[in-house]
């Protein structure tokens, strides 16, 4: 297979010696077939073992490899270095502190998805013996595109809003409050009402819609911020029931 | 680990970097800052219109005061320049209407009535609301 000489500039940040961020050069040999991972990893194994960076699956599953690729936040398991010329350059996401080169602290992240209980919530538990809870295919439908997020924070990275207010809860949060909200079976919109009505809440996105563009499993979180603001307003005007048991 | 163990340092991290291209260097940030300047622009126009409803209120004369200092050119240049952003404004509601409206915005193709209602309705009717209170407003004043 052909190889291919190809420049990589990596952000690098190393706490105990870098005061801030500073771009490093590498160059190696790429396959035709390898992806921005790949690149990186061959970096790691035979350049320079002190570059760190996260991944797991290299399938585009986990969510654990996002990264900016020349300025636009990617799964770097799914972007090919035949699609890119010249100098490639890798940063960490934006939006988010980093820990080392190409390592972000998610801890904000995942309060935010937490914040928003992300899980089916229940006035009464039905008992094992009793069976599941049945759910038609339209009901599925409702909700099925919401739960295809993977956590990757790509939208995270690309949105404006966060940029100016770190405190949005921001697009996956968001896309995934609505996913419980539209799900038959749950019964917990109430409590959700209080993080997406709050003031970081739905209202405070204007759609740039940057984060459906970046989102690799085309979730649309930046639809779903538009329904929950209308879900969001219907609730405040009591027009559409709040169902709270807990 | 014991519960009671005292939590490790936290690393120092570097601080947060904006996205690539913001606030104006892509298109679609340009889009959002234009989007929030809208609201000064939106302010300034309201104001005016406050000012023109207390003109008339204060009879003939204040009200063709007023009249003659809106004709003047650094008025008229802001009056477009308001009038670009509320278009602009109103473009955009329209647009993000459009994503309410469609239930199923990625690969499933089928909107879902209630949301369809729910979205496209009240919006066209806010649409409509102004569109009437505007032709209103252009009869009154003219």
């Amino acid at each position: 297979m052909e190889l291919r000489k190809v420049k990589f500039e990596v952000l690098r940040f190393r706490p105990e010696q870098d005061d801030e961020p500073v771009f490093q050069t590498y160059e190696i040999e790429c396959m035709e077939d390898w992806v921005v991972l790949d690149a990186l990893n061959a970096i790691k194994d035979d350049v320079d073992p002190t570059l760190s960076h996260r991944w797991s699956c290299r399938m585009g599953v986990c969510g654990s490899c996002g990264m900016l690729v020349n300025g636009r936040p990617v799964l770097t398991c799914a972007a090919f270095v035949r699609n890119y010329s010249g100098t490639i350059r890798v940063e960490p996401l934006s939006n988010f502190p980093i820990v080392r080169d190409l390592v972000v602290e998610l801890d904000s992240f995942v309060a935010k998805i937490k914040s928003v209980k992300p899980w089916i919530i229940r006035k009464i538990e039905k008992d094992v013996a009793e069976g599941e809870y049945r759910q038609s295919p339209e009901q599925l439908d409702e909700f099925k595109q919401f739960s295809m997020c993977i956590n990757c924070a790509l939208c995270y990275a690309a949105c404006p809003v966060l940029a100016n207010e770190p405190d949005f809860v921001g697009p996956a949060a968001i896309a995934l409050a609505h996913r419980y909200n539209l799900d038959s079976r749950d019964e917990g919109n109430a409590e959700r009402f209080e993080v997406l009505d709050s003031h970081d809440g739905v209202y405070a996105c204007s759609y740039a819609n940057e984060c459906s563009q970046v989102c690799p499993k085309h979730v649309d979180p930046g639809g779903a911020i538009q329904q929950a603001k209308l879900n969001d307003f219907l609730q405040w005007a009591h027009l559409l029931p709040k169902r709270s048991f807990t | 680990m014991s519960a009671h163990a005292p939590a490790a340092p936290k690393t120092r991290t570097a601080p947060p970097r904006p996205p690539s291209g913001f606030p104006l260097g892509f298109y679609r940030y340009r889009n959002y800052v234009l989007f929030a300047a809208t609201s000064v622009f939106m302010a300034l126009g309201c104001f005016a219109l406050l000012e023109a409803v207390y003109a008339l209120s204060r009879g003939e004369a204040a009200w063709n005061a007023w009249l003659a200092a809106m004709a003047k050119p650094h008025f008229l240049v802001l009056s477009t320049v308001i009038l670009l952003f509320t278009l602009y404004f109103a473009f955009r509601f329209g647009w993000v209407g459009r994503k309410i409206g469609a239930g199923r915005i990625g690969p499933v193709p089928r909107p879902p009535l209630p949301m369809l209602v729910l979205g496209v309705a009240p919006l066209g009717g806010f649409v409509t609301l102004w569109l009437i209170l505007l032709a209103v407003l252009a009869g009154v004043l003219r």
